[in-house]
């Protein structure tokens, strides 16, 4: 899983290669999204309640940014993101509710 | 005088907050025994069959052949093989490993851990310098579907002993237990209590009261015996919440509780279930 987190060697060759500078600054923002995507999973593991759907994202971003796609990389970094940003709006939520369910 | 007032009021918050596990134990039958007047609670050791007759009748006549048998024989045969050392797993036990299940999950004073029966048997494994075996499935969950075979009928007693620490672990595990998660927002609470009895897709959802008596289960799904952790993985994807490790520190806490709240039930593992 850990390797897949980070930016994969191809696409990193797929940038470098790249005579458009558009493309660059299309890597640079997958590498933004990606870091963002994995602060906020980072915060919702830490708070016991990540989903089982934002780390597969994150896979599928990385394929997609190894093969150059950075527009798709990014979308789905934003996804996971926002899987994980749900997840600690409902830890925030059920830290102060979750008591409320406990027969008394 | 002021101070003192306060101080009383603080104790009384604190109380409230932090029922005791005993309180908590009680007030879950009461909540089972309301919402199933009719029903005998110990029944609940059978899971969703103390709540569907045709589903209890095809799970009797699975139980005339029961397929957890093989794996008991073969449970027994790996437990009393000696290991390369010449101890065995019955040295690593109170009373030799046999009629032990009920004291499971236990709190260990000297290390502040949980302990599970098949955390414990992957210790005695590696104190013997043996390798660990894998978690859900296979030689460990046979191992431990012969030491629950030879505790059957023992009452469930697990130990929260008057340790901060232990009281942590359970208080975490009833956390785990009430606290909504993944992206379906369902906790444990929502289908083992709210939904109890009632169905989901093709289940019949069994209670949380008994849901700790009768592990390891062969389940048909699975085609072989697992542990209760694999079912607790299971049922954190349903709900789209990502699963924790076998016997992480999350799980081998929300085993402690649960186990806990079938304390005085019956044990009657392994079983097999649908
Ligand atoms: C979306 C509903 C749902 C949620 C939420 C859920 N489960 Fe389940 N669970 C099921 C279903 C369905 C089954 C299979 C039918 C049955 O035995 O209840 C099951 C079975 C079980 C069993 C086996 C019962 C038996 O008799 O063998 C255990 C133990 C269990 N769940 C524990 C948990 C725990 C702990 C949680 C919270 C982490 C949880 N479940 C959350 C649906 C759910």
């Amino acid at each position: 899983m850990k390797r897949n987190l980070y930016l994969p060697f191809s696409a990193l060759l797929a940038v470098l290669m790249s005579p458009a500078s558009a493309m660059a600054a299309d890597a640079d923002e997958y590498v933004a999204a990606l870091e963002k995507a994995q602060s906020q999973i980072c915060e919702a593991a830490t708070r016991v309640q990540l989903w089982n759907t934002s780390e597969a994202l994150l896979e599928e971003a990385a394929e997609a940014a190894a093969k150059g796609n950075f527009d798709e990389g990014i979308k789905l970094a934003n996804e996971a993101a926002l899987h994980a940003e749900l997840a600690v709006a409902t830890a925030v939520r059920e830290k102060k509710n979750w008591h409320l369910y406990v027969p008394k | 005088m002021k101070k003192l007032i306060v101080a009383c009021f603080l104790t009384v918050m604190m109380a409230s907050a932090h029922a005791t596990p005993e309180q908590d134990r009680l007030a879950l039958r009461a909540f089972f025994q309301e919402r199933f007047p009719k029903l005998d609670l110990n029944e609940m050791i059978n899971g969703l069959y103390a709540f569907d007759e045709g589903a209890r009748e095809q799970w009797l006549e699975m139980e005339d052949f029961p397929p957890y048998e093989i794996a008991i024989e073969e449970g027994e045969e790996a437990f009393n093989k000696p290991f390369a050392n010449g101890k065995t797993y019955a040295d690593c036990f109170a009373n030799g490993g046999m009629g032990v299940k009920q004291d499971f999950p236990y709190f260990d004073v000297g290390t502040g851990e949980i302990i599970t029966m098949e955390y414990a048997i992957n210790k005695c494994r590696t104190d013997n310098d043996e390798e660990p075996l894998p978690w859900l499935v296979g030689e460990l969950a046979q191992i431990a579907a012969y030491m629950a075979y030879t505790s059957r009928g023992n009452k469930m007693n697990v130990v929260i002993p008057d340790d901060p620490r232990a009281l942590a672990a359970y208080e975490a595990g009833k956390e785990y237990y009430y606290t909504r998660r993944g992206q379906l927002e369902f906790a444990c609470e929502n289908c083992h209590m709210q939904s109890a009895g009632m169905m989901l897709r093709a289940d019949r959802l069994s209670g949380m009261l008994g849901q700790a008596t009768h592990w390891p289960v062969y389940r048909s799904k699975w085609g072989e015996i697992g542990t209760i952790q694999k079912r607790f993985q299971e049922c954190n994807s349903q709900v789209r919440a990502k699963p924790y490790e076998a016997q992480s520190q999350e799980y081998r806490q929300l085993e402690y509780f649960l186990s806990y709240m079938s304390n005085g039930m019956e044990l009657n593992g392994p079983a097999s279930r649908r």
